[in-house]
């Protein structure tokens, strides 16, 4: 089955790559085309038929985005067998391990399938994962599933990573045992875990029945204030998903300012269809990167603007966005996001640095002697204790899935998924085929 | 420690609140100042100090 390719204003090629087929993965040559403001990537192959898929929906202002970046060179039917072809500039700056392929919930957006009949790995075999990490100095660990709360020895994982190397274990969760259980959030924080990435989509119940199948508001509710008693960083992880919660960016946002420090920023995901998600989607059904940014924009009342947020300097420019800020007392602002320089090396280094700042944002830390709230936070002093307690990042990462997977930015992934002691990009790992 | 004196204008300096423009943030800080110049003192203590534990702080992605 093709996807008919819509017919539009006078287009220019922006760019070539690669891709993949969505319906057999086949790796096919794709081009980017543009007609100025909106950017599809456009792949045909010889059985199945041509392809297009929105990318990017913004124009000159979002130009950082598109400076020219090295081109990777990487095996001509990547990502066939991916498994460390060596060929990927960047180094791993966060190692995801599934912990279990069960899950709580039976969201229609999730990446992951849910297996619920696949076998968890042992204890043993999560020891030599987190140890064949550590040979490689990769010692930031999400701990990832299905949903890792459902194993009731995840406090035992998170403190055999310690012992592996792992000097931040992050743990990617829905947060509903997090709040029904608050010992169990107990023992994850006295275990060593350092954040929640919490699956955090709105503010409000409808956003949830849609989305995860149950209104699980008040549980999201509790399990930040479970963890922020407990000085577990959370950083909220909203799916945005048009026509369903891109309306609630705004207040998101102003809910977890309201809470910080004990949430320590927001992790957009625009989505993306893998997993379970193996219908062809419309453009209709996908937001870009540029739309995120504006809707940050538009609806925190002038609080925040596109210029506050720079393109992913780890990964590809167009894999994600970030933004560095300081909350202050009373709901102001610190903006420290600089400015982006697309000469600086995205390699060597880049997925260290990426390391150090997510680390030092996403911890809670605590000052004995922080300044008071009529502290003036331009004073160095004051300004130093209070980047460490109230720093808060606004970042976004844009996964790319069988309809828009464009190799140029998979080479650059530094989020790798680890088993087996290799890791391989994310969007790599969990494509999967249309239906 | 004997009091810091200016180079150029040899008048004591005076502790002073300071503005200065730091890794693209403006931060104040009191510092000894020459009273006449105008001339700026970074203590060695203030720069291995707070100053490089901001720098840290703010070292981007």
């Amino acid at each position: 089955m093709s996807v008919a390719v819509k017919p539009g204003a006078p287009l220019r090629v922006a760019s070539r790559t690669r891709s993949v087929c969505p319906v057999c993965l086949a790796a096919v040559d794709a081009r980017i085309v543009t007609d100025g403001e909106n950017y599809w990537l456009r792949k045909s192959c010889a059985e199945h038929g041509a392809f297009s898929a929105i990318v990017w929906r913004g124009g000159g202002e979002f130009a950082d985005w598109w400076l020219p970046t090295p081109k990777p060179t990487v095996p001509r039917d990547c990502p066939a067998d991916c498994a460390d072809c060596g060929e990927h500039p960047q180094g791993t700056c966060c190692a995801l391990v599934e912990v279990t392929p069960r899950c709580n919930l039976r969201c229609p957006v999730c990446f992951a399938d849910a297996g619920d009949g696949a076998a968890e790995p042992t204890l043993g075999e999560l020891e030599r994962e987190f140890r064949s990490l550590a040979e490689n100095g990769n010692t930031f660990v999400q701990l990832s599933g299905g949903e890792p709360t459902v194993r009731d020895d995840l406090p035992e994982i998170v403190a055999l990573a310690r012992v592996c190397g792992m000097e931040t274990v992050q743990i990617n969760s829905n947060g509903l045992r997090l709040a029904r259980e608050p010992d169990f959030a107990a023992k994850l924080a006295d275990a060593g875990a350092d954040f929640i990435f919490m699956q955090f989509d709105g503010t409000r119940p409808d956003i949830y029945e849609k989305l995860r199948g149950a209104d699980v508001l008040a549980d999201k509710l509790r399990a930040v204030e479970v963890c922020a008693r407990l000085k577990l960083g959370v950083t909220l992880v909203p799916t945005v998903v048009p026509g369903v919660n891109d309306d609630d960016v705004g207040g998101i946002i102003d809910f977890a300012l309201s809470n910080s420090p004990a949430v320590r920023g927001v992790h957009f995901q625009p989505v993306s269809y893998f997993g379970r998600n193996i219908a062809a989607p419309e453009d209709g059904d996908r937001i870009t990167l540029p739309e995120v940014l504006r809707k940050i924009e538009e609806q925190t009342a002038g609080k925040l603007k596109i210029r506050d947020f720079v393109p992913s300097g780890c990964d590809h420019p167009r894999c994600g966005f970030h933004g560095d800020f300081v909350v202050l007392p009373r709901g102001g602002l610190i903006k420290l996001t600089k400015k982006y320089d697309p000469q600086a090396p995205c390699c060597g280094d880049a997925h260290l640095k990426n390391r150090n700042f997510v680390s030092r944002r996403w911890k809670r830390a605590e000052d004995a002697d922080a300044p008071s709230d009529d502290a003036d936070f331009t004073e160095l002093e004051s300004f130093a204790s209070r980047v460490r307690t109230h720093g808060f990042t606004i970042t976004a990462m844009a996964f790319q899935d069988a309809w828009t997977l464009d190799r140029d930015r998979l080479a650059r992934c530094s989020l790798h998924v680890a088993k087996n002691g290799r890791t391989v990009p994310f969007c790599a790992k969990y494509l999967t085929a249309q239906c | 420690m004997s009091a810091l004196k200016c180079v150029k204008c040899g008048v004591e300096l005076k502790p002073k609140k300071t503005m200065f423009e730091y890794l693209g943030n403006t931060f104040s800080h009191e510092v000894p100042v020459c009273p006449e110049c105008g001339e700026a003192y970074i203590p060695q203590e203030l720069a291995e100090g707070r100053m490089r534990e901001v720098e840290e702080q703010l070292e981007d992605k």
